[in-house]
C-alpha cells in the first residue's frame, strides 16, 4: 500500500518536473509569453483577447510561419499577482520566450526594469505605463497601441470635430478611483487650456458596481459630453446610470474598455454610445476571414468560435499581428531572433496596418507607441460602427506628456 | 534512524532548556542553514529569484504575523497594510537621504506606530470583531496609498526602490538581495525561538489562552496586547521594506492589497499557528502551490491530457488552492507543522514505535 | 436640497440592496455563530445559477424559484460537508474555512460558466422615477422594496414554529438539545435560507451590474451593514443597511470631486472601525457577556 502510494507520488512529481521544464527547444520555434490575468481583475477582457492572440499565431503557423519559423504561445494565468507574474516571466524566459504580454498593470510594473535588463520585449497594449512609449527611457517596452493619453486626446478631438469647436463646452469625466482612472486627467488639463473647454472629474469607488452618487452630481454639472473611464462590470453600470440620469447615449464617450459584452449587459438602450477603438471589430476583415477559414473551421481555434470578431478578440489579433510583423522584419535582417533583434525589428515596423484591421503604426527608437492613432466608433444596437477615420489626435501634446513622465521615471520614479 | 534516540532524556535543566534539545535536530537546522546560505551557488537564478527568494521573505512575513496570531491570539486581517507602510516609508526615507540600515529600522518603527493605533481596537474586542477592524484598516491604508500621489509615486502609482548598500555591501545583485532577505529571516527566526522563553513570550501565551485569567495572575492585558501589536508590526514593517528592496524593487499598491493579507493569514494557518517551522512550510505552500499547480496543469494541457477550455484551465489552480485550504482546515487543523511533527516523532523512536517520545 | 434628497434616497435604496447580501450573513451567524465570509461568493454563485437557467431559455419567473431551490440545497450541503466538522474549532479556523470556500467558488463558478460579465435582464427598465429634480434609480427602487419585503418576511418567519426553533438555537445550543430541538437541522435550515436570500441579492445586483465574479465583492459593504446593525439582528440589517447606504452616498456625493477619489470605501471602513470602537455589538446586536 505504502509503496504503491510512494510510486504514484513520485510518478506525479516526475511528471510535474518534466512538464515544468518543457519539451526540448526546437530551433525553428519563436516563443511568445502570454502570461495574463485570467482569474482576477482583467477577466472581462483576457478570455477573448488571449483567444485572438493564439488564433492569429495558429493562422501564421498554418500559413507556413515566417520564413519557416513557427510561433508558440506560452499561456499562463498570473491572477494579477506580481509574484506569480515574476515567476511566470522568469520561467518563460528560461524556456526561450522573447516577447511578453502580461495584460496586467501591476505585473507589468514589477517586470519593467527586469525586462529592460534582460533585453526581452514586453508589449503593453492598452495597459501599463503610457510613458513607456518613450523608447529612449524604456528600450524594450512597447505600448504598441494608443496609450490612455492618446485615447483621451482622440475622444476630445472627436468631440471637437463633431461640435465644431470646444470653446465653452463642459465635459465631465467619470472615472474609476485608481491610477488607471486618473491617467487621462493631465491630458485633459492640457487640452482644456488649449481648446478653451471646461472639465471636471467625478471619481467613483472601485469596482464601480454602484455609482449613483457620482452621477447625481454629474447631472447637476450639466455637461455637454461625458467621458467614462473604467473597465469591466463598472462600465455597464456607468452607461446605465448615465442614461438613468438623463444623459443621452450620444453624449457618452468611453475609453477602449467597452465592448459587445457590456452592450449585451446594458441592453438596447446603449445604442448611440461611442468609444475609442484601436482595432476594428467584426469579422469583415481579411485576417479575421482567414482565421475563420484556416483556424476556426478546421477546429483549431483556441476557444468559443462565437467570440471571433468581438472587439477584444480583434484587439488580441492586432497585437500579435504587430509582433509577428516585427519578428518577420527581424528575421529579414538575418541572424538569430533574440530579444535584441526583435526590438530592432519592432523599430523597423513602418506603416503596418494588418490589412486594415488597425491604424497604420510606425515605430522608431524614440516612439514605441507607434503613432498613437485610433478612431471613435458608435454602438448601433448590434455592432460598433466607426464614426471617424484612423488618426492620431494632438500628437505633440501626447508626446510632451510621454516625455515629461518618462523623464520623471528616468530620474528615479 | 536519524535521531538515534528512543525518547528524550535530559539529566540537567541546562540541556532541557536548549533550543534544539536533540543533536539530530541541531544538525538538521545547521544543514538547512548551510544549504540556504549556499543557495545562490546551488540553484539557478530562475529558482533563486522566483522561488527561494520570495519564499524566504514571505516566511519572514508569516513569522511576524504568527507572533501576533499564533502566540498572542490577536487576529489580524490587514497585515499586508502594515507591510505596505514599512515598504513605502523605507523608500521615502532612503530618498530623503537616510542611510538604508537606519531607514529599515525607522520604517519598522513607523509601521509599528500605525499598526499599534489600529491594534487599539484589540483592547475592546477580539475574535471576529478584531478581524473586521483590521480589515477596515487594510482598506483605509490602501485608500491613502492610492489617493496620495506623494506616497504612491505619482500618476502611475509605481515607486522604484533606489540603489542602496547594506553595511557597505551593494544590494543589487540577486545573490546579495537574497542574502539580505535570508539574514532578516534568520534574525526573526532566532527572535521567535527565544521569545517563547522570555516573560514577554509567556505573557503573550497567557493572553492568548484567556485574557481575563491572565489579568488575574498579574499580566497586564493592555500593555501586553499593545506590545504584541507593536512587535509584530515592527517585524512586518521591516519585512515589507525587505520585500520592496530585495524582491519587487518597484512598489505598487496592488502588491499589498487585501488578497495579500488573506494569503498571509492562510500561510500562518496552513503552516500551523504559532509555529516557526510552520511559518516556513505555510509560506512555501501558499506561495508556491498556485505556481506549481499553474505550471503542472499547463503542462498537462499542453500534452493534451485535460481537454477543457482555457478559461477553466486558468481557474483550475484557484479551485484546487481553495480546496486545499478547506482540506487542511478539515483534516489537519494544526497545519503543516503538525504533519512535520508527526513525521519527526515517528522517526524519533524508530524502530520502536510504541516507545513514548 | 434636491441634490441632498437624491443622494439620501438613492443611498438608502442601495443600502437596502446591501442588506440583501447581509441578510444571509446574519441568518447564519444568528443560528450557528459562524461568520460566513463566503456570503459574497454565495451571492455570485446564485446569480450565475439563475443566469445559466435564463440563458438556456427558462423564463425568469421559473428560474428564480428554481434557483432558490438549488441554492437552498447548496446551503444545506455546505453546512453538512464543511461547517459541521468545524464545530468547536476556534473562530479563526471557521473564518479561514469560509474564505477557502470563497476562493473555491470564485474559481469554480466563473471557471465553468465563463468569466466575462453576463447580462441578466429583469425588465425593470431604465427610466428613473422623477420627483421634481430628484431622480430615483428604478432598479434600486425595486431592489430596495424587495429587500424591505424580504427582511419583513424573515421577521415574520422567526415567529413561525420553525422560526421559534431557530431562535432557541441561536440562544443556546445545549439547552435546545435538551428540549428536543435538532440543532443540526436548524443550522442547516439557516444555511439554506441564506442561500435563498443570496438568490434575491444575486439577481438584483446581477441585473444592476452584470453577472461576474465581482459580485463576491459585495461582502465588504455587507460586513459593514452587519457590524453596524448588530451581527445577530434582523432589524439591524435593515437599519444598518440604510445607514451604510446613506452615509456611503451622501458623504462621497459632497466630498469625492473635491478629494479626487472615491471616498465610499473610506466611509465604509470608518463605519466598521467606529462601530467596533464605540459599540462593538452594533445598534441592535446582543451584548456578549464573557465569563472566565
Amino acid at each position: 500500500m505504502n509503496r504503491i502510494r510512494k510510486t504514484a507520488l513520485s510518478a506525479v512529481l516526475a511528471a510535474g518536473a518534466s512538464f515544468g521544464l518543457a519539451a526540448p527547444m526546437q530551433a525553428e520555434e519563436i516563443k511568445f509569453g502570454l502570461l495574463q490575468d485570467f482569474t482576477a481583475v482583467y477577466t472581462f477582457v483576457t478570455g477573448e483577447y488571449n483567444q485572438g492572440q493564439r488564433d492569429y499565431l495558429t493562422l501564421i503557423n498554418e500559413e507556413g510561419g515566417v520564413e519557416g519559423h513557427t510561433f508558440t504561445a506560452i499561456v499562463r494565468d498570473t491572477g494579477n499577482q506580481p509574484q506569480r507574474g515574476i515567476e511566470a516571466y522568469n520561467r518563460a524566459k528560461e524556456e526561450g520566450a522573447i516577447l511578453f504580454d502580461f495584460l496586467s498593470t501591476p505585473v507589468s510594473a514589477a517586470i519593467l526594469d527586469q525586462a529592460n535588463a534582460d533585453q526581452r520585449v514586453v508589449i503593453t497594449p492598452a495597459h501599463g505605463r503610457g510613458d513607456a512609449s518613450d523608447g529612449t527611457v524604456f528600450p524594450y517596452i512597447f505600448p504598441a497601441m494608443a496609450t490612455y493619453w492618446a485615447q483621451a486626446a482622440n475622444l476630445i478631438d472627436h468631440i471637437k470635430q463633431h461640435d465644431g469647436g470646444l470653446d465653452g463646452k463642459k465635459i465631465a469625466i467619470v472615472h474609476i478611483d485608481s491610477p488607471f482612472g486618473r491617467e487621462p486627467l493631465p491630458i485633459l488639463d492640457e487640452l482644456a487650456g488649449q481648446e478653451g473647454f471646461e472639465y471636471r472629474a467625478f471619481p467613483y469607488a472601485s469596482p464601480g458596481n454602484e455609482q449613483s452618487a457620482a452621477w447625481s452630481e454629474v447631472r447637476r454639472y450639466r455637461p455637454d459630453h461625458v467621458l467614462i473611464w473604467g473597465a469591466g462590470g463598472g462600465q455597464a453600470v456607468s452607461v446605465r446610470t448615465a442614461i438613468q440620469n438623463g444623459i443621452a447615449p450620444e453624449q457618452i464617450y468611453s475609453v477602449i474598455w467597452l465592448a459587445e459584452t457590456d452592450a449585451a449587459n446594458v441592453g438596447p438602450q446603449m445604442t448611440g454610445v461611442k468609444r475609442f477603438e484601436a482595432s476594428a471589430s467584426g469579422t469583415d476583415h481579411p485576417i479575421i476571414q482567414r482565421i475563420q477559414e484556416k483556424v476556426i473551421e478546421p477546429g483549431k481555434g483556441a476557444g468559443d468560435a462565437a467570440n471571433v470578431g468581438t472587439s477584444y478578440y480583434n484587439l488580441g489579433v492586432a497585437t500579435m499581428a504587430i509582433s509577428v510583423e516585427a519578428a518577420r522584419l527581424a528575421l529579414e535582417d538575418g541572424g538569430p531572433l533574440t530579444g535584441e533583434t526583435l526590438k530592432a525589428g519592432f523599430e523597423r515596423v513602418a506603416d503596418y496596418d494588418a490589412e486594415g484591421l488597425m491604424p497604420a503604426v510606425t515605430f522608431s527608437e524614440q516612439d514605441h507607441q507607434g503613432g498613437g492613432a485610433g478612431r471613435v466608433s458608435q454602438w448601433d444596437g448590434s455592432a460598433w460602427v466607426p464614426v471617424s477615420d484612423w488618426h492620431a489626435a494632438f500628437p505633440e501634446i501626447v508626446r510632451a506628456e510621454i516625455e515629461e513622465s518618462a523623464a520623471h521615471y528616468g530620474s528615479g520614479n | 534512524m536519524f535521531y538515534r534516540l528512543s525518547g528524550t532524556y535530559h539529566t540537567t535543566y541546562e540541556s532541557d532548556r536548549k533550543l534544539w534539545k536533540i543533536p539530530a535536530d541541531r544538525w538538521q537546522v545547521i544543514a538547512v542553514l548551510v544549504l540556504a546560505v549556499a543557495a545562490p551557488f546551488l540553484v539557478s537564478p530562475l529558482y533563486l529569484g522566483s522561488y527561494v527568494l520570495p519564499w524566504v521573505i514571505w516566511s519572514a512575513a508569516a513569522l511576524s504575523l504568527t507572533l501576533l496570531m499564533g502566540m498572542a491570539g490577536q487576529l489580524h486581517f490587514g497585515f499586508a497594510a502594515v507591510m505596505a507602510i514599512g515598504a513605502y516609508s523605507s523608500i521615502h526615507l532612503v530618498r530623503f537621504g537616510v542611510p538604508f540600515e537606519i531607514a529599515l529600522i525607522l520604517s519598522g518603527l513607523i509601521a509599528a506606530g500605525i499598526g499599534t493605533v489600529f491594534g487599539a481596537a484589540a483592547l475592546r474586542v477580539k475574535g471576529l470583531y478584531l478581524v473586521m477592524a483590521t480589515l477596515a484598516m487594510q482598506y483605509l491604508v490602501d485608500w491613502v496609498v492610492v489617493n496620495v500621489p506623494a506616497i504612491s509615486g505619482g500618476a502611475h502609482a509605481t515607486l522604484r526602490t533606489p540603489a542602496v548598500s547594506f553595511l557597505f555591501v551593494d544590494v543589487s545583485s540577486l545573490a546579495s538581495r537574497y542574502w539580505l532577505a535570508l539574514g532578516w529571516a534568520v534574525l526573526l527566526t532566532l527572535f521567535f525561538l527565544n521569545v517563547k522563553r522570555t516573560s514577554f513570550g509567556r505573557a503573550l501565551v497567557a493572553i492568548r489562552d484567556k485574557d481575563f485569567a491572565a489579568a488575574v495572575i498579574g499580566v497586564d492585558p493592555f500593555r501586553t496586547k499593545m506590545m504584541a501589536f507593536f512587535t509584530s508590526s515592527f517585524m512586518g514593517g521591516v519585512t515589507g521594506a525587505i520585500l520592496a528592496y530585495c524582491y519587487y524593487r518597484a512598489v505598487t499598491p496592488e502588491q499589498f492589497g487585501f488578497d495579500v493579507s488573506i494569503q498571509l493569514v492562510a500561510m500562518v494557518l496552513v503552516g500551523g499557528l504559532g509555529s516557526v517551522i510552520g511559518s516556513y512550510l505555510g509560506a512555501g505552500f501558499v506561495l508556491l502551490a498556485p505556481i506549481f499547480l499553474t505550471n503542472f496543469i499547463a503542462g498537462m494541457a499542453g500534452a493534451g491530457w485535460i481537454p477543457v477550455s482555457q478559461n477553466f484551465l486558468s481557474h483550475l489552480p484557484l479551485i484546487i488552492y481553495g480546496a486545499m485550504i478547506i482540506g487542511f482546515l478539515l483534516f489537519e487543523p494544526l497545519g503543516l507543522a503538525k504533519i512535520y511533527d508527526n513525521i519527526r516523532k515517528y522517526f524519533l523512536v524508530w524502530p520502536f514505535r510504541h516507545a513514548k517520545s | 436640497m434636491a441634490y441632498f434628497l437624491e443622494l439620501l434616497i438613492n443611498g438608502a435604496l442601495t443600502g437596502l440592496m446591501y442588506s440583501l447580501a447581509a441578510l444571509g450573513f446574519v441568518l447564519i451567524y444568528k443560528s450557528a455563530g459562524v461568520p460566513n465570509l463566503a456570503q459574497g461568493a454565495v451571492v455570485m454563485t446564485a446569480a450565475y445559477v439563475v443566469w445559466i437557467m435564463v440563458s438556456s431559455g427558462v423564463p425568469l419567473w421559473i428560474a428564480i424559484p428554481a434557483g432558490m431551490a438549488v441554492m437552498f440545497a447548496f446551503g444545506l450541503v455546505v453546512e453538512r460537508l464543511l461547517l459541521r466538522r468545524m464545530v468547536g474549532q476556534p473562530v479563526i479556523m471557521v473564518v479561514m474555512l469560509t474564505l477557502g470556500l470563497e476562493i473555491l467558488l470564485r474559481g469554480l463558478v466563473p471557471g465553468l460558466l465563463g468569466s466575462t460579465p453576463r447580462s441578466l435582464d429583469l425588465g425593470i427598465g431604465f427610466a428613473p422615477v422623477i420627483l421634481g429634480d430628484v431622480f430615483i434609480n428604478r432598479t434600486y427602487l425595486v431592489g430596495g422594496t424587495i429587500a424591505l419585503l424580504l427582511v419583513g418576511a424573515s421577521l415574520l418567519f422567526f415567529r413561525t414554529r420553525i422560526g421559534t426553533k431557530l431562535r432557541a438555537v441561536s440562544d443556546d445550543h445545549v439547552s435546545s438539545w435538551a428540549v428536543g430541538i435538532s440543532v443540526e437541522r436548524a443550522i442547516g435550515i439557516s444555511w439554506g435560507l441564506a442561500g435563498v436570500t443570496a438568490v434575491v441579492a444575486g439577481v438584483l445586483w446581477g441585473s444592476a451590474q452584470g453577472v461576474d465574479w465581482t459580485l463576491s465583492m459585495l461582502l465588504f459593504p455587507a460586513v459593514a451593514v452587519v457590524i453596524l446593525g448588530g451581527i445577530d439582528s434582523i432589524p439591524g440589517v435593515l437599519v444598518g443597511g440604510i445607514l451604510v447606504g446613506v452615509l456611503g452616498s451622501v458623504i462621497p456625493g459632497y466630498l469625492d470631486s473635491y478629494v479626487g477619489g472615491g471616498t465610499r470605501d473610506v466611509v465604509t471602513s470608518l463605519i466598521i472601525l467606529l462601530t467596533i470602537m464605540v459599540r462593538p455589538y452594533g445598534i441592535f446586536g446582543r451584548e456578549d457577556i464573557e465569563r472566565i
